[in-house]
């Protein structure tokens, strides 16, 4: 059976998020976007807390509202295209929950999952990347070793979204380089842990209003049951994690090229040229079309992968398939809408330019497009 | 690649218990083209499934990922500063060999526990 209807329940939610979204992000975007680097405004997390927007993807019988996959799209389309950089805190946090659902103990994830699902507004980030290793996971030189009933972390993270923001960090780290996959391993790090520190803060091209920097693990101690799950699971969890991430990366992409999409026909109905509005003029319609065509398109392939999600299907390959299309779409819908609204498209006065820059991270974060291929190669 | 190094230790396995891809997919709970998708590296295999492989092929959950360096006698020789280790394995050699089998089994039933 295949429906593209939303349920009651689903359109209620897009209006409380499309709600919570205008009155609570896109009046802070601009500013939050302009702000010189490093900036963090810590009362985006308030503003999320608030309103129940950093525990929608947590699990019920953790505190959260045990959104499934399509709902969480549902709810992150609109969040994206209020402001993408806002969105990217609530990211952060959704792969930490990820990582902890896939590969945690029960107990792991009664402490953790409902630490982020506090009300207080707590957020998570997970280290994955580092200077010399992204993709390529077994290059990872972060280690882990064992000391007694611990277990001591040294190494540096790279890039990694709520750095310095996070009061939870999943740290992957080796604890024998020359056993490569098998010996990853995700580890538990709290915020304050003694030996944690940020780094250098990215100074992003957009994306600005979330948080991106190195964090610096120098001889953190953690106890033993902080190692995430089991042994050696550190590779297949944040595959599965990254995997489980993609439709809801995808999703942003819609998100941001539905605003830019709407600021450039709304401007083509308003813009009066040679005594009528530019959106009677077939070149500019057309163009328009093309960008709700591509939208729609991106939309229903990101909602097919949450709803294999859902239904506890294979979903990797249509998850990258929806990542490389969204993301994609998004760029060409923003280039067009600057194009389409000429000279006060290209002005920073609109926030064309804004969604321009906040799309380009989205076909090169968490698995660029290249990577995306290369899952969708493997498997034709 | 690393699933398909991940998914020829699992055919090697499922060969070692003697059984057939309809079989251990029927075990599993999935097809036979997906386990054949699985064992070829064309599908991702999930840290529930493999754990579940492990259980039923009867094999630590390391076989199926520690491929890339396979010098055994380097790790094992690391292994054995450990002096509990090397008391277990001196202890090992003295056990018939269908009791040793028994300990092994309980070992890995012992490590695919949660």
């Amino acid at each position: 059976m295949i429906g593209f209807t939303l349920t009651e329940e689903q359109v209620a939610l897009q209006k409380t998020a499309r709600d919570f979204a205008d009155k609570y992000m896109r009046p802070y975007a601009r500013e939050l976007d302009r702000m010189p680097s490093p900036h963090f405004d810590w009362k985006i997390i308030d503003r999320f807390a608030a309103h129940g927007m950093l525990s929608f993807f947590i699990p019920k019988e953790y505190g959260g509202l045990g959104l499934d996959a399509v709902s969480c799209a549902i709810v992150c389309e609109e969040l994206a295209a209020a402001c993408d950089g806002q969105q990217g805190v609530i990211s952060g946090s959704m792969l930490v929950a990820d990582c902890l659902r896939v590969g945690g103990t029960e107990e792991q994830k009664r402490k953790y999952l409902t630490l982020l699902a506090d009300k207080k507004g707590k957020v998570g980030a997970v280290g994955i990347t580092e200077p010399d290793a992204g993709s390529d996971m077994q290059s990872i030189s972060t280690r882990a070793i064992r000391d007694g009933d611990g277990y001591v972390i040294t190494g540096a993270k790279h890039y990694i979204t709520n750095a310095g923001v996070a009061d939870l960090y999943l740290i992957l780290a080796t604890t024998d380089p020359a056993r490569k996959y098998a010996a990853l391993d995700f580890f538990i790090v709290p915020g304050d842990s003694p030996g944690l520190s940020l780094g250098k803060v990215e100074d992003k091209v957009g994306q600005r209003a979330s948080q991106n920097g190195d964090v610096i693990l120098d001889n953190v101690r953690v106890p033993a049951g902080n190692l995430l799950g089991r042994p050696g699971t550190g590779f297949l969890v944040a595959m599965q994690a990254l995997d489980l991430k993609r439709p809801l990366m995808a999703i942003c992409g819609v998100g941001i090229a539905r605003s830019a999409y709407e600021t450039a026909l709304d401007y083509s109905k308003k813009r009066i040229q040679f005594g009528r509005p530019i959106f009677h003029n077939q070149a500019v319609a057309f163009a328009l079309a093309d960008m709700a065509t591509k939208i729609d398109a991106a939309r229903f392939m990101t909602w097919r992968a949450c709803h294999l999600i859902d239904q506890g299907l294979e979903f990797t390959r249509e998850a990258s398939m929806a990542k490389i299309v969204a993301s994609e779409c998004a760029m060409e819908v923003c280039s067009r809408a600057m194009h389409l609204m000429g000279a006060v498209g290209y002005s920073r006065d609109l926030p064309i330019e804004k969604y321009f820059r906040d799309a380009k991270a989205l076909s090169v974060i968490e698995g660029g497009n290249e990577i995306q291929r290369s899952i969708v190669a493997e498997q034709l | 690649m690393v699933y398909r190094e991940i998914g020829k230790r699992i055919q090697q396995a499922r060969e070692e218990n003697g059984l057939t891809q309809e079989e251990l997919a029927a075990k599993l709970g999935c097809t036979q083209a997906a386990l054949s998708n699985y064992e070829l590296g064309k599908r991702r295999l999930y840290l529930s499934l493999l754990n579940e492989m492990a259980r039923i092929l009867n094999k630590p959950f390391d076989y199926f990922m520690d491929w890339t360096v396979r010098k055994e006698d380097d790790s094992v020789s690391r292994l054995l500063l450990d002096p509990e280790l090397k008391e277990l394995l001196v202890e090992a050699a003295r056990l018939p060999s269908k009791e040793r089998k028994l300990v092994l089994d309980f070992i890995n039933w012992r490590n695919n526990q949660p």
